[in-house]
């Protein structure tokens, strides 16, 4: 394990002269493999090497967020985030591959599913797939990624990489393709916590074009407290479960405080989630009308009903169940029951998970599961499939930051653990993870780049 | 019968609502536009704050009561003229609420002031459906009345004290407002969308008006639908839809965060018609001319200000109407106060207006004429008293002062005029 991370690393070697002429070569050939790219440049620029989740916008580069109606989109604009990190000299280098829109938990929902570099049989997670692949790919490099009920760590645990989700409006969204606006975050993915709090400075803090991007200060109010909330670990497979506990027997080894509390709330929070990210994504999902960018129907003597419907034909399965659930629960006549109970509910659960994170970190296994094989998910029935983000979804419906770190591997593949703390205290994570780090070496099984 | 309006008003901001675009009307289609307000993906909106305090100002004077924080929904519809195919408005949490407006006869309830962005506009040329984005994201607000208009004359005296309220923030809506109709003379209520400037908007409810009586006469009810105002034909038609109630699926807008209003420094602007009604009540003004002459005139107003008390309001009154004649009622008053200065029966002419702005005596050479005749009249008047004048320069001075006095002219110029008259000889 680096003591520096990999951007000092990368920065203190001598490169050859056509280093990232082949770094693209190599990308290349292994994204015919592994699918983490939806796009490749053809020429690299110098510097640390990042990528870019498929629902960031890159200037004058195709953003389709993995979706067929957004073929073609040229954004006229670089994000914030994207923005800020080109003008510190990162080097651009590709779209990574995701589900349609953020709306998947194994990067399935797409047109070639990324594979996971620890068995291709088996799914990257989602969905920010491409994301967690191309940083289990590539040696030197950060992904900017995102996330709306998990899809930063979850893929991050399925591939043994660091993910962290920072609290909602650290980061300024302005460039993002919106799923759920009050829920989506821009984050990072990397292979050492390091980097991902040396971008991070980089991309925090208020923007002008994103109104709910604010400049509070970035705490690091560290806590030698964990607790364990028995909802989070209740229904995990055994495997995990097992495996998580000899996680907290280390971290008490090293000094930790470990704790047990029972949250009942957690249990309303998938359906909470669901509720207010799909009533969001169905009117986000308005705007893809098929004639001012992206895919566009040609024929203009449809009127424009039927022109409309032809357009939004091109919505995937699950785009188009998450418009239709999502119009449901905003309609007049349920808005009460569904919407704004939702609403109600999401400010109750902030309310009690705050009263446990002001002094201590709340710590669970990230995913209740190892990676599933891609034949496997695609049996799952959608409830099936939403309820597999059950302990991704509290931190993330409630804006708080936390990290998936990897922590052990079974069978050969890496499981992760999610640790979660106050809004703003971001930094305290990295002190987190970082002492886990310094007791801990990460397994990659591929070095592209490597010097 | 029951009238409600919902009245959409663009507000004169330099820039759009949600982005840096300019309002201004240009001839190229689709100039002042940007990813914000065609609705590209990864666009934001964020709010124009002068905006939001010319809408606050409108709610004041309307009346509301206003929100110190507000925030914003997005109603979502289909149309091509909405780049994002939901607008954002506002609801529940609506800038303004519970105002009035009061006419002649009664009081009409506002129920919401809400800010909004305008669609873009749709043009029908050639079979072709065409759109232009510059006025996409303009800011509007929406004034939204309860159903307190009972006659074609109320919504007449309502729009004429609405325009004119407007007028005093800086917006004319005589021929750009918005409105739908609400009018209802049975039990169903009958919308009319749509339908563009205060004419047009009257035109519809007469005829909707007829309309509904004449289906109630032959022992029917108007059913429950939404119309549309032929501009052409002079006639409201059926929009022809599946009736239902309208369904927008609201939810917040989140890409907004509640704002708080309590900041945004107001125009506490006038009513201009309770202005007339207090101006003529303390100085003898007639109150129905005054409120004329100042309704949709700002620089009327503001003359009339600034004598009231000192002249006589008859000339005042007759010197505004005469300078709005010349369209010079945007003087100084320094200049009004030369102009007042000639009397109420004189007809103002151009040199004098031209005087009276470069600040010259506009006395000796305009108003001789008017002096002499006025003098010759006391003359006949007072035959005894010009005999003792004769003798007597008190009598004489005495004789110049009631003059000057009585016809607000200049004591002096009187004195020689009376001179060159030989008139005391």
């Amino acid at each position: 394990m680096e003591e520096e991370g990999y951007i000092a690393d990368f920065n203190g070697i001598e490169k050859p002269g056509d280093y990232f002429h082949r770094l693209r070569d190599e990308i290349q050939n292994y994204n015919e493999k592994f699918h983490a790219f939806n796009f490749i440049p053809e020429k690299l620029e110098e510097g640390f090497p990042f990528s870019v989740k498929d629902n960031i916008c890159v200037k004058g580069v195709e953003t389709t967020a993995s979706s067929r109606i957004l073929s073609g989109y040229l954004p006229p604009f670089d994000a914030t985030v994207v923005r800020r990190v080109k003008e510190k000299g990162f080097s651009f280098i590709g779209k990574t591959n995701m589900d349609e829109f953020g709306f998947g938990s194994f990067g399935i929902n797409t047109d070639i599913s990324a594979r996971n570099p620890f068995d291709e049989d088996r799914v990257a997670g989602g969905s920010s797939s491409g994301a967690a692949v191309a940083t289990a790919l590539i040696k030197y490099h950060i992904a900017i990624a995102e996330s709306t009920g998990g899809s930063i760590s979850n893929p991050a645990s399925f591939c043994g990489v660091v993910g962290f989700t920072p609290t909602y409006g650290a980061v300024s969204r302005y460039g993002l393709i919106d799923y759920a606006n009050s829920l989506d975050k821009i984050g990072l993915m990397a292979r050492s916590v390091k980097d991902i709090e040396f971008v991070f400075d980089i991309m925090k803090g208020k923007d002008e074009h994103d109104s709910t991007s604010v400049d509070r200060k970035i705490e690091n109010k560290k806590s030698r407290k964990i607790t364990v909330i028995d909802e989070m670990i209740s229904g995990v497979d055994e495997d995990i479960r097992k495996s998580f506990d000899s996680l907290l027997g280390k971290l008490e080894a090293q000094g930790y405080k470990i704790s047990h509390t029972s949250l009942k709330e957690i249990g309303i929070s998938g359906p909470v989630y669901y509720i207010i990210s799909m009533a969001e994504a169905s009117t986000n999902l308005a705007k893809f009308s098929g004639f001012k960018y992206g895919l566009k129907v040609e024929d203009f003597s449809l009127d424009y009903n039927t022109f409309f419907t032809n357009a939004r034909d091109a919505f995937g399965e699950e785009a188009k169940r998450r418009i239709i659930l999502g119009t449901f629960v905003r309609a007049a006549s349920v808005r009460a029951r569904y919407y704004q109970k939702a609403l109600s509910l999401r400010a109750l659960l902030i309310r009690k998970m705050r009263e446990i994170l002001k002094d201590s970190y709340i710590l669970s296994p990230t995913m209740p599961i190892k990676a599933p094989k891609i034949k496997d998910v695609e049996k799952l029935t959608p409830v099936q499939n939403y309820m597999l983000d059950i302990l991704t979804i509290p931190p993330n419906l409630c804006g708080f930051p936390h990290i998936s770190f990897p922590y052990d591997y079974i069978d050969g593949l890496p499981i992760g653990a999610q640790v979660i703390t106050d809004h703003f205290n971001d930094k305290a994570l990295f002190s987190f993870v970082e002492d886990w780090e310094n007791n801990f070496t990460y397994k990659f099984k591929y070095n592209l780049g490597e010097i | 019968m029951k009238i409600g309006l919902e009245v959409h008003v663009a507000l004169p901001t330099r820039t759009k609502l949600f982005c840096a675009c300019s309002t201004e009307e240009t001839e190229e289609p689709n100039e002042n536009v940007c990813p914000t307000c065609m609705g590209f993906p990864g666009s934001k909106p964020v709010l124009n704050r002068e905006a939001v305090r010319i809408a606050k100002s409108i709610a004041f004077v309307l009346g509301c009561k206003i929100r110190e924080k507000i925030s914003f929904v997005r109603k979502v519809y289909f149309y091509p003229d909405l780049p994002k195919n939901f607008q954002i408005s506002q609801l529940d949490a609506s800038i303004g609420y519970d105002g009035e407006v009061s006419i002649k006869t009664k009081k009409i309830r506002i129920r919401r002031v809400q800010i909004e962005e305008d669609p873009a506009k749709i043009l029908r040329e050639k079979g072709m459906t065409l759109l232009d984005f510059n006025r996409s994201g303009v800011p509007l607000v929406e004034i939204v009345t309860e159903p307190d208009i009972t006659s074609e004359q109320e919504l007449r005296m309502f729009m004429h004290e609405l325009r004119s309220i407007l007028y005093y923030q800086g917006v004319d809506i005589d021929r750009e407002v918005k409105a739908d109709l609400n009018i209802s003379l049975g039990k169903e209520r009958v919308e009319v969308k749509n339908v563009t400037g205060i004419k047009n908007l009257i035109d519809a409810a007469r005829y909707e008006i007829d309309r509904q009586k004449r289906i109630i006469d032959q022992g029917r009810e108007p059913i429950k639908e939404t119309r549309f105002y032929d501009e052409d034909e002079k006639i409201t038609k059926s929009a022809r839809e599946k009736e239902a109630d309208e369904e927008y699926g609201y939810i917040y807008e989140t890409d907004l965060t509640d704002y708080d209003t309590s900041g945004l420094v107001i125009d506490r602007g006038i009513i201009p018609s309770k202005e007339a009604k207090e101006l003529s009540e303390k100085y003898g003004f007639d109150e129905q001319v005054l409120d004329e002459l100042i309704s949709l005139d700002r620089d009327a107003y503001r003359l009339i200000v600034s004598a009231a008390g000192r002249y006589d309001p008859q000339i005042i009154v007759s010197v505004v109407e005469q300078l709005k004649k010349f369209g010079e009622q945007s003087i100084s008053e320094a200049a009004f106060e030369a102009l007042l200065g000639v009397g109420k029966e004189v007809s103002l002419t151009r040199e004098m207006i031209d005087k009276a702005k470069k600040g010259e005596s506009i006395e000796t050479s305009v108003n001789k004429e008017n002096i002499e005749e006025k003098v010759r009249k006391y003359m006949q008047d007072n035959k005894a008293l010009f005999e003792k004048a004769r003798k007597d320069t008190k009598v004489q001075n005495f004789i110049i002062g009631e003059i000057s006095r009585k016809y607000r002219f200049n004591p002096k110029q009187v004195s020689e005029i009376i001179k060159n008259m030989n008139l005391f000889k």
